[in-house]
């Protein structure tokens, strides 16, 4: 069951790879097999949900011999939320017609390294699905094939490339100081590592990630990148690929090094305030949509972080809701953006208040767990904090909207097909959707957040 | 041993260093694989044990520690793929601005934005692309092995 | 920058290396794949070696060559069915209830075997590996070469259109 979801999407990417992906009927054949991908994982989170944690040891080898698969609630929650972004920005594209064969495969290809990433228990592991959602978002980015991609993608390959070896070498770091790479048993050697290598790798595996996720002082890559690549791309390295970042803190910060994440706590927290005041200024004054977007994602993962450093089950509750509204966040503005025409702008409208986090729509409960932990940890600066950063956020969503809706007309006033507009609506109405009814979702991130072993509370 | 390791390691991590910090692509790419390579050569230096080929070790022989060997067959497969795929692009970028060098395509770069000519188009090839995608399979497969 | 005319590769010394290179270099890699059982080898190294050879002959003979030899020709389609035989090897055993990637016959099971060829699915996914391999580094310098042929004609077209204005456009 574990090997469903896994088994479609390689299969299927491995079938569109040979289709002409340009085709409309095709771009739709890989939606659908997506889609069935959704449905796998959906089932196999339901079983999870009700029997725990699943396992499986590839080749039937004992367990700690062979590579094991383990899914847990966390593993399924970032599985489907990719994979949903992913749907969205790969029917966008279809419906505004592909440029290349290799794009429907391509998504595939970048969905089954992000769900195998999830799916996997062991730390190699981990890295391999993690190179090929790379590989795959390395191409990706190079989709359009202007001068300017092309150097946006030069540009993300050399800095994720960087960053790829800074996370293997950590790995090695990791299997010779605990002797193991399955993910269960380095947790229970690590608190026997002494603290300096164990303190060393952590560091190492926590830039890896900063740099996938964009975060304050490993930046400089991303608004280059989310500017110079097509709006669909750019929703899936920041609603999907950008995950990898989360995911990885979660699975590696909370799971394997508690102890040097509680030591680094004052690090996150200062690193993610810069991230938030840095990216709000500069989203501030910047004017091109996609610019603002690139330093509002920069800003965002800062919260990310500063629900890190307080990784206790309420914090690691509050990074998970987070980085999910922040993903759908990304996606539905990426998408509609560029977009003419009052469905897109609406949609353009609800992901701008969710990112400003106003009550109606999801983001007010990433705002809101935020402010709770905050003030739960008595902290007054933090409460200042993300205030600022939130005021911040209202600030630059307006100004945007404001811009995108004073000069329609001095566009060429064609107003986009009903397709795509509805892509990036539907995807905005379930931002809606998880404001009005958030009880379901919150349940699940909180079944999430108990089942990851507790290294420590603070 | 484990000074030599580190000292190679190190050398390697600094030519690569320096080879990315150039301005031209194809120095740029050879410091990127350097790197890579002082990755891998950091795997094998993880090893917990060192001694014979872990294939048929004779009686009483210490032996190598299999696991690392295996996890740099991967990462090797891995990086080969990746620098592969990273010449694709330069020479892409070679077919549409004849240069490899990074100020010179930025300044390429500015000029296409204000004329907004997509001329580079017709020269890109499909073809690379059907391959390309192999890619991310063709590291999959050396992990299963 | 040197024209492209004057990187000629095809020296006759190189020419017969490649060719007679062709036949023994892909007996070497089958036998590094299959041997690999009782010694050391395995799919990777001998669909690299198996590539090599192929594109030696490439650069001796000119892309054009490649085109002629079938192996090259159909090397990306080998590549996916090596692909699809990797898939099918790690999911068919899970229809029948085995994990992910089991392998036939299972441990301390007797296996047929020939010679030093044992008959085990583990040989079939290395076969797998080896196709793999081979058509992603074969094919992948086709499709520049390829791609570099057809470049060059185009090159060829602009100069010949502007005449003698265009000599030294690029």
């Amino acid at each position: 069951m574990i090997a469903l979801p896994l088994g479609i999407l390689m299969f299927g990417a491995l079938g569109s790879a040979l289709l002409d992906g340009t085709r409309r009927r095709n771009g739709w054949l890989a939606a659908v097999i997506l889609l069935a991908a959704i449905i796998a994982t959906t089932w196999l989170g339901w079983d999870v949900y009700h029997h725990g944690t699943r396992e499986m040891a590839v080749g039937g080898w004992d367990q700690g011999v062979g590579i094991t698969l383990r899914v847990d609630m966390v593993g399924i929650i970032f599985a489907v939320l990719c994979q949903v972004v992913l749907l969205g920005s790969l029917i966008y594209e279809v419906v505004s017609d592909v440029g290349a064969r290799i794009f429907p495969s391509l998504v595939l290809f970048l969905a089954v390294g992000l769900t195998g990433l999830t799916f996997t228990g062991d730390a190699f592991n981990f890295y391999v699905f993690f190179e090929i959602s790379m590989m795959a978002s390395y191409i990706l980015v190079n989709y359009g094939e202007t001068p300017r991609q092309f150097r946006a993608a030069f540009v993300f390959i050399t800095v994720n490339l960087l960053g790829s070896v800074l996370f293997l070498i950590g790995i090695a770091g990791i299997y010779h100081t605990t002797g193991f790479l399955d993910m269960v048993r380095i947790r229970e050697q690590m608190p026997l590592v002494q603290e300096n290598p164990a303190i060393l790798t952590a560091t190492i595996i926590f830039v890896a990630f900063c740099v996938k996720l964009g975060l304050f002082p490993f930046h400089f890559w991303l608004p280059t990148v989310y500017t110079g690549t097509r709006p669909a791309v750019a929703a899936m390295l920041s609603g999907a690929l950008a995950n990898i970042g989360t995911y990885g803190l979660i699975r590696f910060g909370i799971d394997i090094f508690p102890r040097e994440l509680e030591a680094a706590s004052m690090v996150l927290i200062v690193l993610g305030s810069a991230s938030i005041v840095y990216g709000g200024v500069q989203a501030l004054s910047r004017h091109a949509p996609a610019e603002v977007l690139a330093y509002s994602a920069i800003g965002q993962v800062g919260y990310i972080m500063i629900a890190l450093a307080f990784a206790g089950p309420a914090g690691l509750a509050a990074v998970i809701l987070y980085s999910v509204l922040n993903s759908i966040n990304k996606a539905v503005l990426f998408l509609s953006i560029s977009l003419r025409g009052w469905v897109a702008t609406t949609a353009l409208a609800i992901g701008a208040f969710s990112v400003a986090g106003i009550p109606p729509v999801g983001g007010f409960f990433g705002k809101f767990v935020m402010f709770d932990l905050a003030v739960q940890n008595e902290s007054l600066v933090l409460v200042a904090l993300i205030f600022i950063g939130s005021l911040l956020s209202i600030v630059y969503m307006f100004q945007m909207y404001r811009r995108r809706i004073a000069t329609p007309e001095l566009e060429e006033d064609v107003i986009d097909g009903w397709g795509v507009q509805a892509v990036s609506l539907v995807l905005a109405l379930s931002l809606v959707g998880i404001g009005i009814y958030p009880e379901p979702m919150l349940n699940l991130i909180q079944v999430a957040a108990e089942s990851v072993p507790k290294g420590f509370t603070p | 041993m484990t000074l030599v390791f580190s000292l190679a390691i190190a050398a390697l991590f600094a030519v690569g260093a320096f080879l990315m910090l150039r301005r031209d692509l194809i120095r740029l790419i050879a410091g990127m694989i350097m790197i890579g390579n002082a990755a891998n050569l950091f795997i094998m230096a993880s090893a917990l044990r060192r001694g014979r080929a872990a294939v048929l070790p004779g009686n009483g022989d210490e032996m190598a520690d299999p696991l690392v060997q295996a996890l740099v067959l991967t990462a090797i497969v891995i990086s080969f793929a990746t620098a592969a795929m990273a010449l694709v692009i330069v020479y892409r970028v070679y077919t549409s601005h004849y240069s490899m060098d990074l100020t010179e395509l930025s300044a390429a770069e500015e000029e296409q934005s204000e004329r907004d000519e997509p001329e580079s188009g017709d020269l890109v090839e499909q073809d690379i692309e059907e391959d390309i995608e192999e890619m991310p399979d063709d590291a999959k497969v050396g992990v299963l092995a | 920058m040197p024209t492209r005319d004057s990187l000629q590769l095809t020296g006759g010394m190189l020419q017969m290396g490649a060719r007679v290179l062709l036949v023994p270099g892909f007996i070497i890699a089958i036998a590094i794949m299959l041997k690999g059982y009782a010694d050391i080898g395995d799919g990777f190294s001998a669909g690299v070696i198996a590539a090599l050879v192929v594109i030696v002959q490439g650069l001796a003979f000119g892309a054009e060559e490649l085109e002629r030899i079938a192996v090259a020709r159909l090397a990306p389609l080998l590549g996916f069915i090596g692909l699809g035989l990797a898939y099918a090897l790690a999911f068919v055993p899970v229809l029948f209830g085995y994990p992910i990637l089991t392998h036939f016959p299972r441990m301390n099971e007797h296996a047929e075997h020939f010679g030093p060829l044992e008959f085990i699915t583990p040989v079939l996914f290395d076969v797998a590996v080896f196709l793999v391999v081979y058509g992603f580094c074969v094919g992948a310098m086709m499709a520049v070469s390829r791609a570099e042929v057809r470049h060059q004609r185009l090159i060829r077209r602009a100069r010949q259109r502007a005449g003698s204005r265009g000599g030294d456009a690029v």
